[in-house]
């Protein structure tokens, strides 16, 4: 028999993650989701099946998801990632009982149990609470995202931060710079403020060890340490924490044929093309 | 006579107005830069100067708004509600409810045949629906403030947005510029946005007419016309919606001259 492989994409509002994988990972690419990029989704599929040294058509099943998953046309289905990021961190971290997934635009507070979704919640009204959060106030403070976790972690006391909304938070942020607050103890100001949105957010669920935290909220070491010290405990971080949800959607496509194969049904594949995204429903 | 001023230093910007008696004389508008107490004066000085006054010739002065602290020279304070109130009063005395959406916040309250405020609310908590998210879509979308509403008028295809929130709105606005949808358009939807915003306070509040919208946010006929569709009546929108709140303070400030004057 030929051998099969499964593609997961995630389309998150900051990155687009691909992975490729038969019985384990085959490849990964991470790229930016930036405006121009958004409908470019396809360029981060090409260049994960470069790296698998696979042709498109070689792939049995394409699964999407994060927030440009509804019109990516070289996909087989859709699904939630909610269930992906269920899927994922299930298969990663066998233990999690709870995924916090902090990604650019939301953040989902997930329980599971024997890998099933159990409840969640969700925030992606409002940046506050957000990867977005960070982005801006970063940004306001000339910093690299990136740093912030590093910086966070020189403060020698936390500045409070009074605002909630994010565009008053980065005005909030330069006025403290200007008064000669110390940059690490601002940003571990905002970490502070955020963590705690966050952690009443996931409180709505009943939190039950161990946690899970995934999506780039989980690469800021300074956000890390905010939150354990809210929970009461450490958290359990995947390999690469941006990849969980393009994991959980390429498992998903695997189960999907596995189940078509057991029960005989034929295989719900798409029409699918390797074009360009759009994020909007036509 | 009796010459009475009101300054209302804003998040954004500071207005004064001056009034002989109870009539207006002469007002100014400046942008409230980082500097309330000079821009205080500043303002002050040339609203005076259009009146052909000096600070000597006014016998009162109320200040108000965000910076009303640094408004060294006034006799008084007065709070942005009431003042706000008054100033509505004054313009349009039978105006039961009012909007102001203002640089940073927006307000929405009830006032009485007198011109006192009897019940508001205040969206200080979040920049959606305020006028802050009108700032931050004309940056992204690289058009002057003040050209905001005409523009948004010509949309044929108002976009829906997914979101009320500024920063989301923002990257949305992104993303429908690199997908080449028209300014008009994403213009439309973000008013259409910003009215849901406004509309959801007016009703927790009761709206009860007349409805009058002040403040900076009522320069921008194209959110005017989105209220007035959410909320299914016509505005009173004053011919300079950017100093109520001073006007209103310099109409209190008359109100103390006078009770000054018959005091002696």
């Amino acid at each position: 028999m030929k051998s099969q492989y499964f593609a997961g994409v995630d389309i998150g509002s900051t990155m687009t993650k691909v992975v490729i994988m038969n019985q384990a990972m085959l490849a990964s690419v991470i790229g930016p989701t930036g405006p121009e990029h958004r409908k470019l989704a396809n360029r981060v599929m090409e260049e994960a099946l470069a790296k698998a040294n696979l042709p498109f058509d070689d792939i049995t099943y394409v699964v999407a998801t994060g927030y440009g998953r509804i019109n990516v046309p070289f996909a087989d289905k859709q699904i939630t990632e909610i269930s992906c990021h269920a899927r994922g961190v299930s298969y990663l971290l066998p233990d999690a009982r709870m995924v916090i997934d902090i990604g650019g635009q939301d953040c989902k507070g997930i329980k599971l149990n024997n890998g099933r979704v159990m409840d969640f919640v969700m925030n992606d009204k409002c940046a506050a609470g957000t990867g977005r959060f960070l982005e801006v106030t970063a940004e306001g403070l000339g910093v690299k995202l990136e740093d912030m976790g590093r910086l966070s972690l020189e403060a020698k006391s936390k500045v409070e931060i009074g605002s909630t909304c994010t565009v008053f938070a980065a005005q909030e942020v330069v006025a403290k710079l200007s008064e000669g607050v110390p940059l690490p103890d601002i940003i571990a100001g905002l970490h502070e403020a955020i963590a705690a949105r966050i952690h009443s957010m996931v409180g709505r669920l009943r939190i039950e060890k161990e946690v899970a935290l995934t999506g780039g909220g989980a690469k800021n070491i300074g956000l890390v340490k905010a939150l354990e010290a809210k929970l009461g405990f450490p958290v359990l971080l995947p390999p690469e924490p941006l990849l969980t949800g393009a994991i959980g959607a390429a498992l998903l496509g695997r189960d999907i044929v596995k189940q078509a194969a057991e029960s005989g049904t034929p295989l719900p594949r798409s029409e699918r093309h390797l074009q360009e995204a759009t994020l909007f429903t036509q | 006579m009796v010459y009475v001023a009101g300054v209302d230093i804003g998040s954004a910007f500071s207005k004064a107005v001056v009034m002989a008696g109870n009539k207006i004389i002469a007002y100014q508008v400046k942008p409230s830069g980082g500097n309330y107490r000079l821009t205080a004066e500043q303002v002050m000085e040339e609203a005076l100067t259009k009146a052909k006054l000096s600070l000597k010739d006014i016998d009162y002065t109320v200040a108000t708004g965000y910076g009303a602290a640094n408004v060294s020279f006034s006799r008084g304070a007065a709070s942005d509600i009431s003042c706000l109130a008054r100033g509505v009063y004054y313009l349009f005395p039978t105006a039961r409810t009012a909007i102001d959406i203002g640089g940073q916040f927006t307000r929405v309250f009830k006032l009485d045949n007198r011109g006192r405020a009897t019940a508001f609310l205040l969206s200080e908590k979040c920049a959606a629906g305020s006028g802050r998210f009108l700032q931050v879509i004309a940056k992204v979308l690289q058009i002057d403030l003040k050209d905001i509403g005409e523009l948004s008028l010509k949309s044929r295809n108002r976009v829906d947005f997914n979101t009320g929130c500024a920063v989301f709105a923002e990257s949305e606005a992104v993303s429908r510029i690199a997908e080449g949808t028209a300014k008009e358009d994403i213009l439309a939807g973000l008013h259409r946005t910003l009215a849901a915003k406004v509309q959801t306070m007016v009703e927790r509040l009761g709206i009860e007419p007349d409805c009058a919208l002040v403040g900076g946010g009522a320069k921008d006929i194209g959110l005017v016309r989105s209220i007035e569709e959410s909320l299914a009546c016509s505005l009173l929108v004053p011919e300079e919606p950017q100093i109520v709140a001073a006007l209103g303070a310099a109409s209190i400030a008359g109100e103390k001259a006078a009770a000054i004057k018959t005091s002696h």
